[in-house]
């Protein structure tokens, strides 16, 4: 390893290169309490042109390469799977490289996080619209992109964030460097479209979850933000989960292009109280569901049609009652959207009681199906009883099962965080080896049962892109496809060895 | 393995730790909330996420389940940190009442370095070699200070002020940084008590808090100097203790209780709490405001703002001074960025400590403020190590001034 690391570190200087233990381990985790792989080196490249130079020297080595952004996923899709290789943290590439004001496409490098860039835009009456993944604060834009993310706001508007991608520069496994879009073309002055000049190859680049290329530049549509919003937020009556779902189809039909729409399951407005996340909802009389919306507009008069419209749609048609305005009252759309607790809407899911974190799955669903797969949960729940009986024994809180807030995406589509809330293996001065196993089987199987709800993915990691594999879910021509272009891209398979299962044969 | 005593009682913070990472890159203006962490941001482009609270709780994670031993590699990195807190705001806040994070239950970073830094020092990876050095001198008889200066010296500045009593309900604790190190300070201010008609007792026979000691970890010094002092705060008849050291400060009012596990019988105050009543009822004599009013920008220091909660009072004071106008720089109270000294960064690491410094000397410049004030003798005498070396075109507009020494150039 000496002679390799000789060599990269001759790429980047030795100030941007470890193989200390403790760094080491420093990059070895993700979100969940579960996994953990310890690469051999971590490298915090400049540019492509470093990247580039550091994947030859991985394709001549054959050591595995893991992009890490902000490091928030939760599959286990930014620090190597099992031990060893190479964590790229792309976390030094964090600068805006050009704002095109006039054609409002802002480019900049793929480590830069959601929240800086939208400070930066600010200041000129601009932001992303889609505001990244709840993460935002730290995620960065690459890892967004790299998974079509949603979750940080305003993705009922505008939808996944790859929805605003202009275009891409991208490190190929193999060392080559592209731009996609309209920086396809060499005379192209500016990036200024996405589709054209043949197929659209940043879209395959788009949620691949970090096996195809290393994206280093990224040229995003941004958006005048308008100066009026309104938030509400309502309790939902009886079979809120039906409810809410109507809603969500009723304000498509309208076609009224709400900001953001998102429902809080009875089970998570009833946690939140009796735990104290919620202080706000202590007072309410039934703890049942919550839906909030935010609305903007560019007038005064336009805001005032759109609340009608909307107040129409979910309290006169869907009978739910309104709170107050402020925070205090309950309004958590305020919270969300003023204050951009967007970014921190799900922090305060986890650690509800000491270690207790997210085994999670982050999937797109249709809007007039998810109260299905919301009793499929509760069920599912029951039915791994003696499971998390073994979690109670030991911490004496039983894991939580249930979904996040559920979003409206684009389209008909809401997104789903789902998934269960467990223990690590050391608790209390104690490892528990138990832990692990029951909690990675737990997992497993709950990944399972939404793969075969047919939910698609957008956040995979390792743990959905291998269960994808493992339960054979994709259609075989698919699958094929996509290691056929895995294998043309990256024939020794460097990048994010171990997605998908491309490494098994 | 070594027992890992004191980081097993922090197991619940480092395991709720889910690794979001807004320790390191948390960026939410419509909070005011811009970056968090002092060592990750002056490490730059190297900032590597060892150098902020997300990659050392992971590594933590990682010693708790045996995969990796304690070491002196592991104290080389944490003790690269200004324990200024700023991670656990972060970690903590909503910025609304309503809206809880229970991990701000149980989750205090400070607490978590504390530990490991314990632990490391009774495994003999730590002290490391600059800090040995200052615990040696305050366990030195003939020093009693960390700055391995003769005893007596400490006392020097007092000749000047015959009025000073022996004993009193009000007793005057100077700590070891001012009295070695900026004594023109503590003369201004007992220019300050003297012309507001105010009596205090000073002991000469004060040693070191301890401050520095319980900041590395090396908690078996402290414990000899806090026994000596609070015998000695008793018997001098003290019902009040002031200090003008934020670190001092802390390490009375909250070090010493809990190392006791009992409250103290006297009260502790900062010199920004005497100020603030000596203000209050008009007992400073200034001279009448003349020209244009001076802006001036306060940073929080974070043994005051973050470890005590002390934000409104410094402000109080310096608002009553007259011909000021006091503005805030981007980033203040909770969200404030540190000077760069605390944690003992500034003794073993320098260099890190006045890069920090000179960051924040930059913010208070883009605040259009004149002055920059503080009232902690650490946060100032580091940002004069950094106003040395920052650009001439920066010095030029503003200037770094003790709240203590501002008052004193505005008496009558």
């Amino acid at each position: 390893m000496t002679e390799i690391y000789k060599k990269l570190e001759n790429i980047v200087t030795k100030k941007f290169i470890s193989n200390s233990l403790i760094v080491r381990h420093a990059y070895s985790r993700v979100v969940d309490p579960l996994l953990q792989g310890i690469p051999d080196i971590v490298i915090r490249p400049k540019d492509a042109k470093e990247i580039s130079e550091i994947l030859k020297v991985a394709n001549e080595e054959n050591i595995p390469v893991v992009p890490r952004g902000g490091g928030d996923d939760e599959f286990g899709g930014s620090k190597p799977i099992g031990d060893g290789g190479i964590v790229l943290d792309m976390k030094r590439m964090n600068n805006v490289i050009n704002l095109d004001e006039d054609n409002m496409v802002v480019t900049v490098e793929s480590g830069i996080s959601w929240g800086k860039l939208n400070e930066y835009l600010c200041h000129f009456d601009l932001y992303t619209g889609c505001m990244g993944p709840g993460s935002g604060m730290t995620a960065s834009i690459g890892g967004g992109i790299s998974h079509q993310s949603v979750g940080g706001g305003g993705c009922a508007k505008y939808g996944s964030c790859t929805n605003q991608l202009v275009s891409l520069e991208v490190v190929l496994p193999n060392g080559d460097i592209i731009e996609t879009g309209s920086q396809a073309n060499k005379f192209s002055q500016t990036p200024f479209n996405r589709f054209g000049n043949g197929p659209d190859l940043a879209g395959l680049f788009c949620g691949d979850n970090g096996i195809l290329g290393v994206k280093t530049k990224i040229s995003l549509q941004v958006f005048p933000r308008p100066p009026y919003a309104a938030y509400k937020t309502f309790i939902l009556p009886r079979k809120d989960r039906e409810v809410s779902s109507q809603i969500m189809l009723d304000v498509r039909r309208k076609g009224i292009d709400i900001y953001d729409l998102m429902y809080i399951m009875d089970v998570i407005v009833r946690l939140g109280t009796e735990f104290g996340l919620m202080p706000m909802w202590e007072q309410l009389k039934r703890k049942r569901g919550i839906i909030f919306y935010t609305i903007e507009a560019n007038s005064e008069a336009e805001l005032e049609e759109k609340v009608k419209q909307l107040d129409e749609i979910i309290v006169n048609n869907n009978k739910c009652e309104p709170l107050g305005p402020e925070i205090s009252d309950g309004n958590i759309a305020k919270w969300h959207y003023a204050e951009q607790g967007h970014w921190q809407f799900y922090h305060n899911l986890w650690g509800v009681v000491p270690a207790l974190e997210p085994l999670s799955c982050e999937c797109f669903v249709p809007a007039n199906i998810y109260p299905k797969y919301l009793y499929e949960i509760d069920q599912w729940d029951m039915a791994h009883s003696e499971d998390m009986s073994k979690f109670t024994k030991i911490t004496g809180q039983r894991p939580i099962s249930s979904s996040g807030p559920i979003f409206l995406i684009d389209g008909n589509n809401v997104e789903l965080t789902c998934g269960f809330a467990s223990f690590p293996s050391y608790y209390n001065g104690e490892i528990h080896e138990e832990f692990d196993e029951i909690n990675l089987r737990l997992w497993k199987s709950y990944l399972e049962m939404v793969t075969k709800w047919g939910a698609q993915w957008y956040m995979m990691g390792q743990m959905a892109s291998q269960i994808m594999v493992e339960i054979e879910a994709y259609l075989p021509d698919y699958y094929k496809t996509l290691k056929a272009i895995k294998k043309t891209l990256d024939p020794n398979y460097i990048l994010s060895r171990g997605k998908f299962n491309f490494w098994e044969d | 393995m070594t027992e890992l005593k004191n980081l097993k009682e922090e197991w619940k913070a480092i395991m709720s730790c889910m690794g979001c990472g807004d320790c390191g890159y948390s960026i939410r203006r419509a909070v005011g909330r811009y970056l968090t962490c002092p060592v990750k941001e002056s490490k730059g482009e190297e900032g590597f996420e060892i150098y902020f609270s997300r990659g050392r709780m992971n590594v933590l994670k990682s010693v708790l389940e045996g995969k990796l031993p304690l070491s002196r590699e592991l104290a080389e990195f944490v003790y690269q940190c200004t324990e200024c807190a700023n991670c656990t705001e972060v970690c903590h806040e909503t910025h609304n009442e309503n809206i809880i994070l229970n991990t701000s239950k149980w989750i205090d970073h400070y607490k978590v370095w504390d530990a490991l830094r314990k632990d490391l020092v009774e495994a003999g990876f730590a002290p490391l070699d600059r800090h040995k050095d200052l615990v040696d001198y305050m366990n030195n008889d003939a020093m009693k200070n960390p700055y391995g200066e003769d005893f007596a010296k400490k006392f020097e500045w007092a000749s000047d002020f015959s009025n000073i009593k022996e004993k009193g309900d009000l007793v005057f604790f100077a700590g070891c940084t001012m009295p070695l190190r900026q004594q023109d300070t503590l003369k201004n201010m007992m220019k300050i008590l003297i012309a507001s008609g105010m009596e205090m007792a000073l002991s000469k026979d004060e040693w070191c808090c301890g401050s520095i000691g319980a900041r590395i970890g090396e908690y078996k010094s402290v414990d000899e100097l806090m026994k000596h002092n609070l015998d000695l705060f008793k018997n001098m008849g003290a019902k009040t203790v002031f200090t003008a050291c934020a670190g001092c400060y802390r390490t009375l009012k909250k070090d010493y209780p809990e190392l006791l596990g009992e409250e103290l019988p006297f009260e502790v105050k900062h010199i920004t709490e005497v100020l603030v009543e000596l203000l209050n009822n008009n007992k400073i004599p200034f001279k009448p405001e003349e020209g244009e009013k001076l802006k001036v920008t306060y940073h929080d220091p974070c043994h005051l703002g973050r470890h005590m909660d002390l934000y409104e009072i410094p402000r109080e004071v310096i608002a009553k001074i007259p011909g000021v106008e006091l503005i805030e720089m981007k980033r203040n109270r909770k969200h404030a960025w540190c000077c760069g000294a605390g944690g003992g960064v500034k003794s073993q690491f320098p260099d890190l400590s006045k890069d920090i410094s000179k960051e924040r000397i930059r913010e208070a410049v883009e605040s259009g403020a004149d002055i920059l004030t503080t009232s902690c003798p650490f946060c100032i005498g580091n940002f004069r190590d950094g106003y040395e070396e920052i650009e001439p075109e920066i010095k030029e507009k503003i200037q770094v001034i003790d709240v203590i020494d501002f008052i004193a150039s505005k008496l009558k």
